[in-house]
């Protein structure tokens, strides 16, 4: 309760709630709102924002822009939760195991994070989504293999602390399995910072899917917003409006996220949050 | 305040961003002297024509290699390296005279043998289209270094048309005959007959073309030098146009969405001529193998439902024309007098209906994957609107995108269901319409063979007939029968007859003046 | 021996097996890398010498035949494997069907436009980024320190390509001020110095956009870390004995407030690199990057699976580069190495 309390006291992090809020009401709601597909030509192509029933202006086939923004916010905010839940099973998983086991595995494992730090991530991602299709499940899968080192590194430190704390050692001398201690011991008091951490992968999620569908390894299928940018960037020069909104929503969302996550962290863990 | 200004602001010699001196001096008649910037894209893999036959290669080649003829905007030959030629009566022979005194870029004369091992050696070992062509030739015959005779196997009207610089490019017999033709070390010099000849390639960044100072035509070529920019991005292209960095554009070197404003430009003419001999189709291509596809029924109501007026308006910004049937009204033997499919979604919903394809609780009444053609963010726009107006009548369709290696396969491997075509027609229904409908020519792994898969012995009879046919108003008379024919089964969606835009600066004479256009070789081209 | 003999050969100790570790991450990365490429060329649907042939209508039975033997695509995995990872080692990356050339040419025809392009950027993102954080923590509280954080966390949100086009928009299309793409100004002769000026005309907007993000990193950081020094006991007992501010900023504030910023800079290399990938994109940039875009709509596998492992070993340069940043500016490192 304290906790809730103080974040509320938290003035950025209460306005990236507030922006992220808004974000989320209007993915939901982007159905009710723009009952039509975003992709349907409804008006003119290339009308300026503030036409006749077009806010934010129409695209080179006459598709709403802001339809196009309210239902690209639903694509890009489940992208994002998803494919950081991805990369939060697989770095957690390793970060776990070797904070947990320690010595050789945990040497093991840390070289593999290592590794993946190495290689530049959003080519692997580029190289990972061309070769196995331009899929939303293969985009999920693509940012989730290359976003899980930072959580790892975490999860290790976390479980390294606790692992050597009195009520962790109780319980493997009580004889419990592993991955009971594991699940019931460690990980439910290393959760905090988890969490902060992964609510900073929803944000560069949504950045790096947008760059991948600006690439053009989108799904063709779906409205987003990196799909609206790239797809804008040819025709900057007729329809200014085309790549500035798409590009102001994500800036939005990805900093309401941050100031969330960093409001998140100031209160769960005001032992490692940034010194005022 | 502008660049000159700011560079100079940032300590930057602006001398870089002043205009490119042209050179020019004026001469009787026309101005001799400058170079021409233009624009490629994309990047050739090589420059030799007669091994590569990507647009890019045939566009920058077709200044390095010449042929034996050129051909009028309304497609009757004219002379390329020959400068008569003569047909028997019976269609078997072809004589053809040469000017004299043509030389190769490396010095050395091109002669009848070197045009008999061009045809009948090389290009159909390293040509698709020339194969299908010159394996005609029954042989080549070299009575002196400037006549050349073909015996054909047997009447092929076509033949005439079908001697352009992209088609039959004249290659050194001295360098290419006994070689490994794709592996030889010359193909990097690209040593052709051509009014230019390659200076220099960076690769990346341009290609140099200088005048062939050998040519056999009086006072031509014109231009000093011609250099193709490589500018990958659409946006930097029309940038290039607009501040006067380049002096032609070509194909889709300008995209759609931009032509009506940079048609505003003061200094440049904008014209869709010059593509009359390759007179682009472009179509909805429907597997016929697929259901509920099989069925003319179904194909009648895609074309009820295609609103093609809008899609040329909002996709391609009023470009092109929009197509009747098989055949380009550009074309020979166009036939108008068909049946058209005017935009109803009533009609198309009563034809499904009629079918039995009844939508379900979600308003679908069968869905179909539409592999999106991988060249370009109009291909892209094109399946969007084709998914959203089919939509409407309950045809539902999942887009899917793929590289450019991976569409050709599954097209040509028929492991599609429906994707966009754009085929060329070669100025002759036999040479580029014919190939896409006839039973004989369904060959799995072919790109731009009857990869529908659509068969009807009678289109076949007609086609066959029409091609070996030698007199004029006979062959209408069947290809007439065979248009018909093909509209009421509507095989594929005839969507448009594709135009490009292109950017000719005002001071550019003589750039569109033949049939084929942007791939001629510029030797009368000259600044003013 | 003298205390300072044992710290020179520490110091030199230290370095030789800096370098030695550094070599085996090299080599170990290398090695891994290529047998990724390995698995996702055979991950790719379809038939792997298709896949590398990658070219239209690649239904040419005798290329593929060529490419089946070529690659030893007869063979089992493992040796298939051991051949490529050999392959590798002696610096043959292969041959791209699609531009008749070998991929190693191609790269190092594109490299030096992508090394210009993110050592600028890398460069200009630290040194801006130590510049104005050290000036946000010095004034913190004050509307300069506010203004500065505040566009920090706007830069670190923007999508960076967003940025380059918006940059663009600008400074290109509203202002013409900066050329919008493009390497270098083609056709015009120029002396050495203009070309070169040329260039550097043509890398500002590039570079600017790519290094945006992580300055807004390293502003944060530098600021959080300046802060944390500041009221660390030297300091103070600097400030007690009366050195001038800007002394104490420059003699103890800043070499020890930046060795966080050079830890994070060097993890950051890669993303840094990757980025490189977009923005060349956006600026018709003719680097590694435009060539793996070009790649990519070819399915070009052979330059794919190239250019990732060169920029691979660019991260890892910049990692020992960053390295030895650190070893310079941390003055515990050489002690402790002699101790």
């Amino acid at each position: 309760m304290s906790t809730l309390k103080s974040f509320l006291r938290h003035p950025t992090g209460m306005i990236g709630l507030f922006v992220l809020l808004a974000v989320v009401i209007l993915a939901v709601s982007a159905p009710w709102l723009f009952p039509d597909d975003p992709w349907d030509m409804v008006g003119a192509p290339f009308q300026p924002p503030l036409s006749e029933g077009l806010w934010l202006g129409s695209d080179m086939l006459g598709r709403d822009v802001a339809a196009g923004i309210a239902h690209g916010a639903r694509i890009s905010l489940i992208i994002g939760v998803i494919s950081t839940l991805t990369s939060l099973i697989i770095g957690v998983t390793i970060g776990a195991t070797a904070g947990y086991f320690g010595g050789k595995v945990d040497e093991v494992m840390m070289r593999i994070t290592e590794l993946f730090q190495t290689i530049p991530g959003f080519i692997l991602a580029i190289l990972l989504v061309a070769t196995l299709g331009p899929k939303i499940s293969n985009v999920i899968f693509a940012i989730g293999i290359v976003s899980w080192p930072p959580l790892a590194r975490l999860t290790r430190a976390e479980f390294m602390r606790l692992r050597g704390r009195e009520f962790v050692q109780a319980a493997v001398c009580q004889g419990q399995r592993p991955l009971t201690v594991v699940l019931r011991r460690i990980l439910p008091n290393a959760i905090s910072p988890i969490i902060v951490t992964g609510s900073l992968a929803v944000a560069s999620a949504i950045l790096i899917e947008s760059a991948l569908s600006f690439m053009g390894l989108g799904d063709p299928n779906l409205m987003s917003w990196g799909f609206m940018i790239g797809a804008a960037r040819t025709v900057i020069r007729q329809a200014w409006w085309m790549s500035v909104f798409p590009g102001l929503a994500i800036l939005l969302t990805v900093l309401a996220i941050n100031l969330v996550g960093e409001g998140l962290n100031d209160t769960l863990n005001p032992r490692i949050s940034r010194k005022r | 305040m502008n660049r000159r200004e700011f560079a100079k602001l940032m300590g930057v010699s602006a001398v870089a961003l002043s205009g490119i001196p042209l050179g020019i001096t004026r001469a009787a008649g026309q101005t001799k002297g400058g170079t021409l910037n233009t624009i490629i894209q994309p990047e050739p893999p090589i420059l030799v024509t007669a091994l590569n036959q990507q647009q890019p290669t045939l566009t920058l080649g077709g200044k390095i290699y010449e042929s034996l003829l050129r051909y009028s905007p309304d497609l009757k030959p004219m002379p390329g390296i020959a400068q008569s030629w003569e047909v028997s009566p019976d269609g078997l022979t072809y004589t053809f005279k040469l000017f004299p005194g043509i030389t190769f870029h490396d010095g050395k004369p091109l002669t009848s043998e070197d045009v008999a091992f061009s045809m009948t050696k090389m290009l159909p070992e390293t040509h698709a289209r020339a194969r299908a062509i010159y394996s005609r030739i029954d042989k080549a015959e070299t009575p002196d270094p400037l006549t050349v005779i073909f015996k054909m196997k047997a009447p092929f009207a076509p033949f005439l048309t079908a001697l352009d610089c992209t088609t039959g490019p004249i290659v050194p017999k001295h360098i290419y005959d006994g070689s490994d033709f794709r592996k030889n070390p010359a193909n990097a010099q690209a040593i052709g007959s051509g009014p230019f000849k390659l200076k220099e390639w960076v690769k990346g960044s341009h290609v140099h073309l200088v005048r062939h100072e050998g040519y056999y035509r009086k006072d031509e070529p014109y231009l000093d030098e011609v250099i193709y920019r490589i500018i990958p991005d659409a946006a930097s292209r029309s940038l290039a146009l607009e501040q006067g960095k380049i002096q032609l554009t070509q194909w889709n070197d300008i995209e759609f969405y931009d032509v009506v404003r940079l048609s505003k430009l003061p200094n440049y003419e904008m014209t869709t001529k010059g593509y009359e001999y390759f007179a682009p189709h472009q179509w909805l291509e429907l597997n016929n193998r697929v259901k509920p596809m099989d069925d003319k029924r179904f194909r009648q109501a895609i074309a009820h439902a295609l609103d093609l007026k809008s899609m040329a308006q909002r996709v391609y910004f009023g470009m092109p024309k929009i197509a009747t049937g098989p055949v380009s009204s550009k074309t020979r033997f166009y036939e108008k007098d068909v049946k058209r499919y005017d935009y109803s979604l009533e009609k198309a919903k009563a034809l499904l209906d009629e079918m039995g394809l009844k939508p379900g609780a979600d308003g679908k009444r069968v869905t179909l994957k539409y592999l999106i053609p991988p060249y370009g963010e109009v291909y892209q726009r094109a399946g969007e609107f084709i998914r959203q107006t089919l939509g409407r009548v309950g045809i539902d369709i999942q887009l899917e995108n793929t590289d450019v290696g991976g569409w050709a396969d599954k097209f040509s491997n028929w492991d599609y269901e429906m994707t966009g075509n754009l085929v060329y027609q070669y100025g002759d229904p036999a040479l580029g319409v014919s190939r896409t409908y006839i039973s004989s020519n369904i060959k799995k792994g072919i790109l731009f063979s009857n990869t529908a898969g659509y068969s009807n012995p009678e289109v076949d009879k007609l086609f066959d007939e029409a091609a070996s046919a030698t007199d004029d108003t006979r062959r209408q008379e069947l290809y007439s029968k065979v248009q018909k024919i093909l509209v009421e089964d509507v095989p594929v969606i005839w969507m448009f007859e594709a135009a490009y835009p292109t950017f000719i600066d005002k001071r550019l004479k003589n750039v569109t003046s033949t049939g084929v256009g942007v791939h001629e070789s510029f030797s009368s081209v000259s600044f003013g | 021996m003298t205390s300072a003999s044992i710290n020179s050969g520490g110091r030199v100790f230290a370095v030789a097996l800096a370098l030695a570790g550094w070599f085996v991450k090299f080599v170990a990365v290398v090695l891994v890398i290529a047998t990724f490429n390995f698995i996702l060329v055979h991950a790719a649907p379809g038939d792997p010498a298709q896949v590398i042939a990658g070219q239209s209508g690649a239904s040419d039975e005798k290329l593929l035949a060529q490419l089946r033997a070529e690659y030893g695509l007869d063979k089992p995995y493992p040796i298939q494997l051991a051949n490529y990872l050999k392959r590798v080692v002696t610096l043959d990356l292969g041959y791209s069907y699609r531009q008749q050339r070998t991929v190693a040419s191609l790269i190092l025809e594109r490299l030096p436009a992508t090394l210009l392009l993110t050592a600028t950027a890398f460069t200009l993102a630290l040194l801006s980024g130590i510049i104005l954080g050290t000036l946000a923590g010095v004034r913190a509280g004050k509307w300069s320190d506010t203004l500065l954080t505040i566009v920090s966390l706007l830069l670190y949100a923007t999508p960076v390509f967003w940025l380059g086009l918006m940059l663009v928009l600008l400074f290109s299309v509203q202002l013409d001020w900066l050329p919008a793409f493009g390497y270098v100004t083609i056709g015009v002769p120029m002396t050495t110095l203009q070309r070169m000026g040329d260039i550097g005309m043509h890398l500002i907007l590039p570079a600017v956009s790519l290094a945006a993000v992580y300055l807004a990193i390293y502003t944060r950081l530098m600021r959080s870390s300046v802060l944390d020094v500041t009221h660390q006991d030297f300091i103070k007992t600097a400030k007690a004995k009366g050195l001038k501010q800007g002394r104490i900023i420059i003699r103890h504030i800043l070499r020890n407030a930046m060795l966080p910023i050079v830890t994070v800079a060097g993890m950051q290399a890669g993303a840094l690199v990757g980025g490189a990938v977009v923005i060349e994109t956006v600026f018709a940039w003719p680097g590694l990057g435009r060539l793996i875009y070009d790649a990519l709509l070819q399915r070009d596998y052979p330059v794919l699976l190239g250019v990732f492992l060169v920029m691979s070993v660019i991260v890892i340069a910049l990692n020992l580069l960053t390295d030895t940043i650190y070893r310079v500016i941390d003055p515990r490192v050489s002690v402790r190495a002699a101790s």
